[in-house]
């Protein structure tokens, strides 16, 4: 294994991370202009901006549902994480915020992965290549952070039964019932 | 008044006088509390968690995470490289554990006696406390019909390659094989801390205080008092105050918040050692594709294990393979990448079997501290060895699978790295990346870090699990094992804290 590498330690203690953190807070977004008017307005953790992103990210991440299943947004997972968000520990708050932060900055997307635009305003093609980019890195940070998102945008979903049927699960029951079930 | 007070129930600040204030109710503090309370102690338990009973348990993993874990079931290392999964309950991790109960290994014991000088945990000497804990408990082995087919995986593919593999004892009574261990029995077939030693203790006197978050402890002369807060279990804010009083104090939070709770009191730390030597036994899994239907979160969730690898070279080390009930978040966590191939794999769900590696660490490094809010943070690096181990492992986990009929088995690699055949393991291994969080890393285990030894400068606690710092202070959870264990740990943690809470009541008779 290598050897520590946190994000925060990469954020917080690099020149260069500070830059980065700040400049990605303040990156202009076009596309996702349009989309901003429509969100929920009762966020008690979420920024507008910071809904956007995840609402992305966990759509990206948990993937295409087949026609009739349930979507992310049929789930509601980006409200779902608002909600569990508003409760967690500060700390891991304040994370969140940097995190979405940093992973949508335009600025950091085309540092790491040369794409020029920030992640909301992306392709979902180049946002598959963007989280595969952070998935992979080379530095530990993103793949941390990455793992983050995907933890998140995951358990949202697949916590909810509307998620079950695509799967075929249906849900804990006893050995009696287990013939009719599977 | 014998009890279970609930932070509900409380609206004022909570001030108690007890001869003995046990924090956490897990294993450790559960047994601990009724020994002393059936020696005619007066009793306090202090459980962060909630209570809650059969009624309660609806066997989702969403509620199971919210009510029952730590961090809903989030709880990780600083670098969320391995995911930390411990109880937050009445019962603690007891609560909702898969059941396995194992004795400690007798290589293990001999090393805490030779190494680390402890006395009076030999084989022979714990010998009457398995027996009895085994009979309180039911631990019994499930029937060959009783294993589910993803147990069958470990039996059938052991046995095919000439691997030892065998029924794991469980403590259950009219077990409904109904899959749930994980997510609070329903049924209160599983014989948890929370439906055996709590209500005993409770019969015998004990006043078990739930929501109340001891946050440190102050000692006056041979006095401690705990201090706390009473949470609002809906919102997780604070509600009031508690301060419990009492000559004898027993830290049972567990391997992280014990060590956590000692450093925000400043106490017992003259070695240096709290916190230090953290181990994590360390887990990750193969997952399986069959023809066949799998439903890997149905049936008796972990009945079999394979354990021809353990301390194989006589260095402490090794792994061992059991089979882990894959409810759909585990599983959509375990499995590799994201978007539509994650999809892909999620929709063979129901044929996926699965089976985790569990590796008795030898030179990986584990440490406990504090964040600047006072919470504890987990840090942990994986030694060369141990990752070699687990590389073994997992081969030879997936050749199991592969001898039981698997079509493909797949690593829990950021990255896919899928098989079709052992005969693609040794090269699909060596080009797989193993840094931190490129495979999905677990533990359900962590001990170590209030490390029990003789000598002062070398741990936190005795052999009677007593601070050396200071008398009458106690650890009785995880924390205090010299070692890592090699097996699920929950009948070693009873067995020590009946021990160590006979010492107890001997040695600090009760005020008159």
């Amino acid at each position: 294994m290598p050897g520590t590498f946190s994000r925060r330690k990469f954020l917080k203690e690099t020149a260069f991370g500070l830059i980065v953190l700040s400049a990605a807070r303040f990156i202009p977004l076009d596309r996702a202009a349009a989309a901003l008017k429509n969100l929920p307005d009762q966020l008690k953790f979420f920024s507008p901006m910071e809904f956007l992103i995840m609402e992305n990210v966990a759509g990206r991440i948990v993937g295409t549902p087949a026609p009739g299943m349930a979507s992310v947004e049929d789930v509601g997972v980006a409200l779902r994480a608002d909600a569990f968000l508003a409760g967690a520990e500060p700390e891991i708050q304040n994370q969140l915020h940097e995190l979405l932060a940093v992973f949508n900055g335009a600025l950091f997307a085309f540092l790491f992965e040369f794409q020029f635009s920030s992640f909301v305003n992306m392709s979902p093609e180049d946002q598959d290549a963007y989280l595969n980019g952070w998935m992979t890195s080379s530095l530990a940070f993103r793949r941390t952070a990455f793992q983050a998102l995907k933890r998140l945008s995951l358990t949202l979903f697949y916590t909810d039964p509307r998620a079950w049927e695509e799967i075929r699960y249906d849900g804990m029951f006893l050995p009696w019932e287990r013939e009719k079930k599977q | 008044m014998a009890m279970i007070l609930q932070g509900k129930d409380v609206t004022t600040p909570v001030r108690e006088n007890a001869d003995v204030c046990i924090i956490g109710s897990g294993c450790g503090g559960g047994a601990a509390a009724k020994v002393l309370a059936e020696a005619g102690r007066r009793v306090v338990v202090l459980e962060e968690g909630g209570y809650y009973t059969a009624s309660d348990f609806d066997m989702t993993e969403e509620t199971a995470y919210r009510n029952l874990y730590r961090e809903r079931g989030g709880q990780a290392t600083d670098d969320l490289a391995v995911t930390v999964l411990q109880g937050r309950c009445v019962g603690g991790s007891s609560t909702v554990n898969w059941t396995t109960s194992l004795r400690t290994p007798e290589f293990v014991l001999d090393r805490w006696e030779h190494v680390f000088d402890v006395k009076g945990l030999s084989p022979k000497e714990l010998e009457p406390y398995f027996e009895r804990i085994e009979k309180y408990l039911n631990i019994h082995l499930e029937p060959e019909e009783h294993h589910n087919p993803n147990n069958r995986i470990i039996l059938t593919g052991a046995q095919k390659l000439g691997y030892r593999a065998r029924a794991i004892g469980r403590n259950t009574r009219d077990c409904q094989e109904a899959g749930a261990c994980g997510l609070g029995c329903p049924f209160d077939a599983k014989l948890s801390v929370n439906v055996t030693y709590i209500p005993d203790a409770v019969k015998a006197g004990a006043v078990v205080c739930a929501d109340f978050k001891a946050e440190n402890i102050e000692v006056i002369g041979n006095t401690k008092r705990v201090y706390g807060t009473v949470i609002d279990r809906a919102t997780n804010a604070r509600k009031t105050d508690f301060v419990v009083e009492a000559p004898v104090v027993i830290l049972s939070a567990g391997a992280i918040h014990t060590p956590a709770l000692l450093f925000r009191s400043g106490l017992a730390n003259s070695s240096g050692e709290v916190g230090n030597h953290l181990t994590l036994h360390l887990t990750s899994a193969v997952l399986g594709m069959f023809e066949g239907v799998v439903y890997p979160a149905g049936g008796i969730p972990q009945s079999a294990m394979c354990d021809e690898f353990l301390n194989t070279n006589n260095d402490g080390g090794g792994f061992w393979i059991e089979a882990v009930p894959a409810y759909p978040v585990l599983a959509s966590l375990a499995l590799p990448g994201f978007g539509d191939s994650h999809k892909a794999l999620m929709r063979g769900y129901k044929h996926i079997g699965a089976s985790i590696v569990l590796v008795k660490e030898i030179d990986s490094e584990g440490s406990v501290g504090l964040n600047e809010y006072g919470r504890p943070v987990i840090s942990y690096n994986i030694g060369e060895k141990d990752l070699d181990c687990m590389k073994r492992g997992l081969k030879t986990a997936a050749r199991i699978h592969f001898a039981a009929g698997a079509k493909k088995v797949l690593t829990l690699h950021a990255e896919k790295n899928e098989f079709t055949s052992s005969g693609e393991l040794d090269e699909g291994f060596a080009r797989a990346r193993w840094g931190r969080n490129e495979l999905s890393l677990y533990s359900a285990h962590p001990l170590g870090t209030c490390r029990m030894a003789e000598h002062p400068l070398r741990s936190v606690v005795n052999s009677h699990c007593e601070t050396h710092d200071i008398g009458g202070l106690f650890v009785i959870d995880g924390s205090v094992m010299p070692t890592s264990l090699g097996v699920n740990p929950q009948l070693t943690i009873l067995a020590v804290a009946e021990k160590s809470a006979e010492w107890i009541a001997e040695n600090f008779p009760r005020p008159q």
